[in-house]
């Protein structure tokens, strides 16, 4: 193949066409100062894109008279990915959804969220939150997130299937497993999990098991780095897995959490470790049916902790209105919204709120209220309490265990050195 | 064997062959489309595979009223028909006068321009949302057609120039000696015989553009300005799926792509056809 030698008229050609590149770029950088001028409107970056809380937060948000907001709502996993991109771009989203921890922290430690400390003292939205709540919100002294709701986890299982099976239900772990025995005899499947597009949902049960036998204040280390995932405390954790593995229904493993639910719901499983984020998932005639429990003490010495993911709102740092950004986010955190938007979403979350009335909340709403009232310790979940990349590693490392248990030491032993890379760089 | 029998022998395997071919690669687009006239109670209850005991038009309503496919429709178009005629039109001017002037290093650039097909898009994914950044264009629709036009264009162009080099240059000498200059054949002659290729590269144009995700979600953030794709991606929540409304707008988002594809069908096959034999 011959190709001719650039001449004289491509070099010049070329240099022309950086001249239009440059001139394109002169006017467009023209066209960004008028942008900045429309800043009078608000942003919202939303990823709340399931049809029920999506509706909610519009009405919400149409309720707010102060200045004219845009909602954005993006696909959950899409907003995951473009999230650095939004923080990061010229002119980005004033406030987002997002959650609380350490996903906010890191965040901001890159400088790129609005301190918003003030709403925490004084007459501030957040000011009557619980400390516990404060503290979560907190980064390097200063509060970078307002929480508005949050739920819980639990056994969810059907009142009319366990009457059925003649099975109660159970406190400890001794219990929780012959409660497997006896559904597994009767041919169902005890539980159900769907961890083929969700892979994370396989971390409820490792945080639980971890919870319940190392403690909270363990598991926060381990997922900061400060343990090693094949050291013998998370073996211990293992080791109970695996009992439970026999009781998980193999089809889990190409289902999505969503479509676990179907067998739950139609009887065909027993029971399913998921958040309240469930009821949304179920058919409309068999809500009142569902039913949770705690997951089992196995350790009595151990405080109980209970896991319950916040989700709230934090303003990006290079917001071009500032204290519009504010004022939206004391609204959003503002009781009357949180209600509206709880009640209106129709999902299971708790509002951050004090003042918020929950006393014409569903009757699983206020069991879920009383289990995390009585927990000595809160957990937010793996990947909330660390990192997206540090969940890639649990992912991996827990579908490989459910497909082969027996490779437990390799399997743990590969997630140590995989999560050493995530916690290095 | 005479081969009459031989013949239907044959025509009887072939169908014997085909036809669970046919129905296997059939049977995805049949699951979506019971899938899109099911309830969400009896998805939910019965899983998505189960025989459907429901019917209702439940899933099409929601998704054009609060899915608000119908919108994104409407900037799918809005984004599709500049970029293909932008996209063409530059490219059948750089085909023409590659095919047709004796431009040095025209060899060169050609290969150039098809090599940046070859590149993956997701690698490109940062740089060019950067770009569309510091350009002050990030978040437009423009940006999007421009990101169209360009990775467009070097395919197309090289499709455009295969078939123009076929075209006999007798043609363009007679027009010359006729007094028409460069633009006038490039009007008059070259482009009315470049329909077919014009039309089967419209076609998989329209198409590729208008399924486009991964552009769309990389440069855009706004949700009144997503295109179809990026609608129907939203209509998947984090927590819950509405599979009937997810499958009815997958249908009604499909729509488009297939009308033009029927309508361009014959062009389509001929077309592509006529670049490769020259």
């Amino acid at each position: 193949m011959s190709s001719a030698p650039f001449s004289r008229r491509g070099f010049l050609a070329g240099i022309g066409g950086i001249g239009a590149a440059s001139l394109l770029g002169a006017c467009a950088t023209g066209s960004d100062d008028s942008a900045g001028a429309a800043s009078s409107t608000l942003t919202l970056q939303s990823s709340l894109s399931d049809p029920d809380p999506k509706a909610a937060l519009t009405k919400v948000v149409e309720g707010y008279g102060k200045t004219p907001v845009t909602l954005n709502t993006i696909a959950i996993e899409t907003f995951r990915a473009q999230l650095p991109t939004y923080l990061n771009s010229g002119n980005p989203p004033d406030v987002l959804t997002w959650y609380a921890g350490s996903v906010a922290r890191d965040y901001a430690s890159k400088g790129f969220l609005l301190d918003v400390s003030d709403l925490w003292t004084g007459s501030g939205a957040c000011a009557n939150f619980s400390p516990a709540l404060k503290e979560l919100s907190t980064a390097d002294g200063k509060q970078i997130f307002v929480p508005t709701n949050y739920y819980w986890w639990g056994v969810f299982y059907r009142k009319s299937a366990f009457q059925e099976w003649g099975v109660q239900v159970p406190t400890t772990w001794d219990e929780f497993i012959a409660v497997c025995k006896t559904i597994k005899s009767k041919g169902v499947a005890p539980i159900s999990m769907g961890t083929g597009s969700t892979p994370w949902v396989a971390s409820g049960w490792f945080d639980y098991l971890n919870l319940r036998i190392n403690g909270a204040e363990f598991h926060r280390e381990l997922l900061a780095g400060k343990h090693s995932f094949d050291g013998p405390e998370v073996k211990t954790v293992m080791d109970h897995y695996r009992q439970l593995v026999e009781y998980i229904d193999p089809k889990g493993r190409s289902y999505s959490w969503q479509d676990a639910v179907t067998p739950l719901t139609s009887k065909k499983a027993g029971m399913n470790l998921i958040g309240a984020f469930i009821t949304s998932g179920v058919p409309s005639d068999a809500v009142d049916d569902l039913d949770f429990f705690r997951v089992p003490i196995i350790d009595p010495s151990v405080p109980v902790a209970e896991e319950a993911p916040t989700d709230g709102y934090f303003a990006s740092a290079k917001s071009k209105n500032t204290a519009g950004a504010k004022e939206l986010l004391s609204y959003l955190a503002s009781a009357p919204a949180q209600q509206q938007f709880i009640q209106l979403a129709k999902s299971s979350n708790l509002p951050t709120s004090q003042a918020v009335d929950t006393s014409t909340f569903a009757p699983l709403v206020q069991k879920g209220i009383k289990l995390l009232n009585e927990s000595k310790a809160i957990t937010q979940f793996f990947n909330r309490d660390s990192s997206d990349e540090l969940q890639t590693t649990a992912d991996t490392a827990l579908t490989k265990f459910l497909d082969k248990p027996g490779d437990v030491n390799k399997i743990l032993a590969e997630w140590q050195e995989s999560a050493k890379k995530v916690l290095g760089s | 064997m005479s081969t009459a029998t031989l013949k239907r022998r044959r025509g009887w395997v072939f169908h014997a062959v085909m036809a669970p071919l046919t129905l296997l690669w059939v049977a995805p687009m049949v699951f979506v489309v019971v899938l899109a006239f099911r309830s969400f109670d009896d998805i939910a209850a019965n899983g998505t595979a189960a025989w459907p005991v429901s019917f209702g038009l439940e899933g099409f309503r929601e998704a054009l009223g609060r899915g608000t496919m119908g919108r994104a429709l409407w900037t799918s178009v809005q984004v599709t028909v500049p970029a293909v005629i932008l996209s063409l039109l530059l490219a059948s001017w750089a085909a023409y006068a590659l095919a047709r002037f004796n431009i040095p290093g025209r060899r060169a650039i050609l290969l150039t321009m098809l090599a940046g097909n070859l590149l993956p898009p997701q690698i490109l994914l940062i740089p060019v949302s950067r770009v569309m950044e510091s350009l002050g264009i990030y978040d437009t629709l423009f940006a999007l057609v421009t990101i169209h036009v360009g990775f467009g264009l070097g395919f197309y162009t090289f499709v455009l120039h295969g078939f123009m080099r076929s075209i006999p240059g007798e043609l363009t000498e007679a027009a010359r000696i006729d007094g028409a200059g460069p633009v006038q054949i490039y009007a008059r002659i070259i482009m009315p015989l470049c329909r077919p290729s014009l039309a089967a590269l419209g076609a998989l144009a329209t198409t590729w553009i208008f399924n486009d995700l991964i552009w769309a979600i990389t440069v855009l953030r706004t949700e009144a300005k997503l295109p179809v794709t990026a609608a129907l991606l939203n209509l998947q929540g984090g927590y819950v799926s509405n599979w009937n409304v997810v499958a009815a707008a997958s249908v009604i988002a499909a729509v488009p792509t297939a009308i033009v594809f029927f309508a361009f069908q014959r062009h389509f096959v001929s077309g592509l056809l006529m670049g490769s034999n020259k």
